[in-house]
């Protein structure tokens, strides 16, 4: 006997945390464009994409955040911290690739110094994944050793009924538990079954290309030059990536007043590592791609152990220029 | 033959003889309809080549990357007329010699693509005035209609919820083949004339100062749009430039390779009639 | 009480014709509204319209950028490439919903006391009318709001 969460229930959940101060979030579109979003009525869920085209990252990681307000005064410095909103909230319809991502970042923003902007709303959400039943030729988490029914970073994974009616629910964490414990009574019991879980073909052996990164003298190959020729030095890939977390600090302001910004940056930017010197120690292109994929699979897991990649393959979706992660990881699996 | 063959066949023949160092093309992206750039430095890569309507992107970029023409050689490239338009205004500002560039011209037409004749900028002369006749794109006419019937406050929400998807990747700049400065505006901060975080004001800035330095210079290639991830209407506010020069100057980018910048000229009948 | 809208104008101007017309109205005992403060430049040539949009970021309600007549410029043609500037920048300022009625460009010179006066009373009083950019204001505001999320 399992619990099933019916769709024509999602409503009674909205009630049900509004009551309760909390807010839901999930998968909206417009014609052009998706992401996630603030969800007051169940039919403004987009639940029948395969992902959204942005991620679940900036809804703990906004793409720019004011961080404090500044008042120069005479003989002193007057200064106002501007903290994340007080709100609890329920992501639903999560990706199990994106809530991967949230995880994975965990350990970054967790380092030698604890971002409180991540972890204030990260205590404050409650994610909701469900499984994928439906891929596309870009999704590669199996190739990262994820899966469409992982559950990594998920408090709760629901799994999609045969019959289209509802989602079949799946207890992860004592946050999900505690989920449902506010939704119990809109639970079903039910015998259904619940529908197939997306074929995604691994597209290469991650262990074999790992070890190629690892290799010092790989790190001078011509192979990153020919692999990264037509790559125009956009941010698009970095800002579409779940677990991708770099950032600037900007003052926005005058002599007297002024806001101190943190927004997103991103490596594949020519400005990225510029010296104030005039040095530039990643001056050409296939420096910056380079760097993105030995940060990924080489230098991010020799600290905390897990690859920066959670599979959703957004990289590659996006791309002006036909590039993202998987034929270069491809190439290099094929030649070792 | 088709373009593909004819265009395939130059391209084999100049990397041969040595004429070139390099030939830019399409070739077969990740998926069925995709495209991608391809350099080739080696007749025997040549089959790589591809050609059909998918091939919408304007290479002309690449020109001017990473000190490709630094060398003084030559390099061939597969160019639609918006990209030799696009080498002309290079050509004009001086960013590239174009006695270094070969054409590999050709042109699409609904399901149809078909080669051009000509291999240097000057070959093309005739065929951007006729298209300079044709008037600007008929795209979008009702999006832009619906946007001049508009008040200004309506016209500003308009933006203003355009832009705030935004997220500054600058894919935008990256891919267009005019953008092509050291430091861009945006990366300066001695003194910081537009804010750099991707909140309203920040994109609302970003992308009014993009479409202004491209006026008079974008040859309306689509890169742009096609480029940004979030799907900005880009192109609306090139195409409304490129009318407003054309309108009021007379000027259509990439003529020729000697066209003096709309900008960095005038005349003394120019209009001024808002002028007080 | 309410407090009557003051409108803030900002005037980017040419040294040797506008400015020199402004410092004529002055001498003459023109009155002419407080509400604009100057900024000048050597040339309207020089006058980017980086400095339009950064008047606007700081608050402007009105903005206003005046030179030498064409043909009379002290630099020859610095007016010439400026007239052709504002044109497309005003086309494009339009397009995007930044009205036309806050925006003005005129030509006055150094012996135009009179019109330099009588520029700024008007446009002082059509902004008053409009009152102040709110549009824009929002923008700015956004800035320093915490984030919503």
């Amino acid at each position: 006997m399992a619990k099933i969460l019916a769709k024509n229930k999602l409503n009674d959940v909205i009630a049900k945390l509004k009551s309760a101060g909390i807010d839901l979030f999930g998968p909206v579109r417009d014609d052009k464009h998706s992401w996630y979003g603030p969800v007051e009525e169940a039919g403004q869920l987009a639940l029948d994409l395969i992902l959204t085209d942005r991620t679940l990252k900036e809804l703990f990681f906004p793409q720019t955040e004011p961080l404090l307000k500044f008042e120069i005064k005479k003989q002193q410095v007057d200064m106002q911290e501007m903290s994340p909103p007080n709100r609890q909230r329920v992501i639903f319809a999560v990706r199990p690739c994106d809530a991967a991502g949230i995880a994975i970042d965990d350990a970054l923003f967790g380092w030698d110094y604890k971002d409180s902007y991540w972890f204030k709303r990260r205590n404050d959400s409650t994610i909701v994944s469900i499984a994928c039943t439906a891929a596309d030729e870009f999704c590669l988490c199996t190739s990262l050793k994820l899966s469409p029914d992982s559950t990594k970073g998920s408090d709760i994974l629901l799994w999609p009924t045969k019959d289209g009616k509802g989602w079949r629910v799946e207890e992860i964490t004592d946050k999900g538990k505690e989920f449902l414990g506010r939704i119990n009574e809109l639970l079903e019991d039910s015998e259904d079954q619940t529908a197939a879980v997306a074929n995604v073909p691994v597209k290469f052996d991650l262990d074999k290309v790992v070890a190629w990164l690892a290799e010092p003298a790989n790190f001078d190959s011509s192979f990153w030059r020919e692999i990264s020729r037509r790559c125009i030095g956009c941010g698009a890939c970095t800002f579409l990536c779940p677990t991708c977390h770099c950032f600037d600090i900007q003052d926005e302001g005058n002599t007297y007043h002024g806001v101190r910004q943190k927004n997103w940056d991103s490596c594949s930017f020519a400005m990225f590592t510029m010296h104030t010197s005039g040095h530039n120690p990643r001056p050409t292109q296939m420096s910056r791609w380079r760097q993105r994929i030995m940060h990924k699979f080489n230098y991010y897991p020799g600290k905390f152990q897990a690859n920066s990649c959670s599979g959703c393959g957004r990289c590659t979706r996006q791309c002006p220029v036909d590039m993202g992660i998987v034929e270069t990881l491809r190439e290099i699996s094929k030649s070792v | 033959m088709g373009a593909l063959e004819i265009l395939k066949d130059r391209a084999k023949q100049l990397l041969t003889a040595g004429e070139v160092k390099m030939v830019i093309g399409y070739g077969r992206g990740s998926t069925a309809d995709r495209r991608r750039a391809i350099f080739i430095s080696d007749e025997a890569q040549a089959d790589k080549l591809v050609l059909d309507k998918s091939c919408e992107d304007n290479l002309a970029g690449y020109l001017v990357r990473e000190g490709l023409l630094q060398d003084g050689k030559k390099v061939a490239i597969f160019l639609s007329p918006a990209g030799i338009r696009s080498v002309n205004v290079l050509a004009a500002e001086d960013q590239l010699n174009p006695d270094q560039v070969v054409i590999l011209g050709f042109e699409i037409k609904g399901d149809q693509v078909s080669a051009l004749d000509g291999h240097h900028v000057n070959g093309f002369i005739e065929l951007v005035g006729q298209i300079k006749k044709q008037g600007l794109s008929k795209d979008r006419e009702e999006l832009i209609a619906k946007l001049e019937k508009m008040t200004p406050p309506e016209r500003f929400e308009f933006w203003r919820a355009q832009f705030s998807k935004c997220l500054k990747c600058y894919a935008c700049r990256q891919g267009c083949p005019m953008c092509y400065c050291r430091r861009c505006i945006v990366d300066r901060n001695q003194p910081q004339w537009i804010n750099t975080s991707p909140h309203s004001m920040g994109n609302f800035e970003w992308n009014i100062v993009r479409a202004f330095h491209l006026a008079g210079r974008c040859v309306g290639c689509g890169n742009c749009e096609r480029a940004c991830p979030v799907g900005i209407p880009l192109m609306l506010l090139n195409q409304q430039m490129a009318a407003e020069v054309l309108s009021a100057f007379d000027h259509f980018a990439g003529m020729n390779s000697t066209q003096e910048p709309v900008l960095a000229s005038f005349k003394r009948e120019d209009p001024d009639t808002f002028i007080l | 009480m309410s407090e009557e809208f003051e409108p803030k104008i900002i005037a980017f101007v040419c040294t040797y014709c506008t400015y020199a017309g402004a410092d004529l109205a002055g001498t003459s005992r023109l009155k002419y509204a407080p509400n604009v403060r100057m900024i000048r430049l050597p040339c309207t040539g020089r006058i980017s319209p980086m400095f339009i949009l950064k008047a606007l970021q700081k608050g402007a309600d009105g903005i206003l950028v005046s030179g030498c007549h064409p043909g009379d410029c002290h630099f020859t043609h610095g007016n010439f490439h400026a007239r052709r500037r504002w044109t497309v920048f005003r086309s494009l300022l339009n397009f995007v919903g930044i009205p036309q009625e806050r925006v003005w460009f005129s030509w006055i010179s150094a012996a135009e006391g009179n019109k330099f006066a009588e520029t700024i009373n008007k446009m002082t009083e059509e902004i008053r009318k409009l009152g102040p950019f709110k549009q824009y204001q929002q923008l700015i505001e956004e800035m320093e709001t915490p984030a919503k999320v």
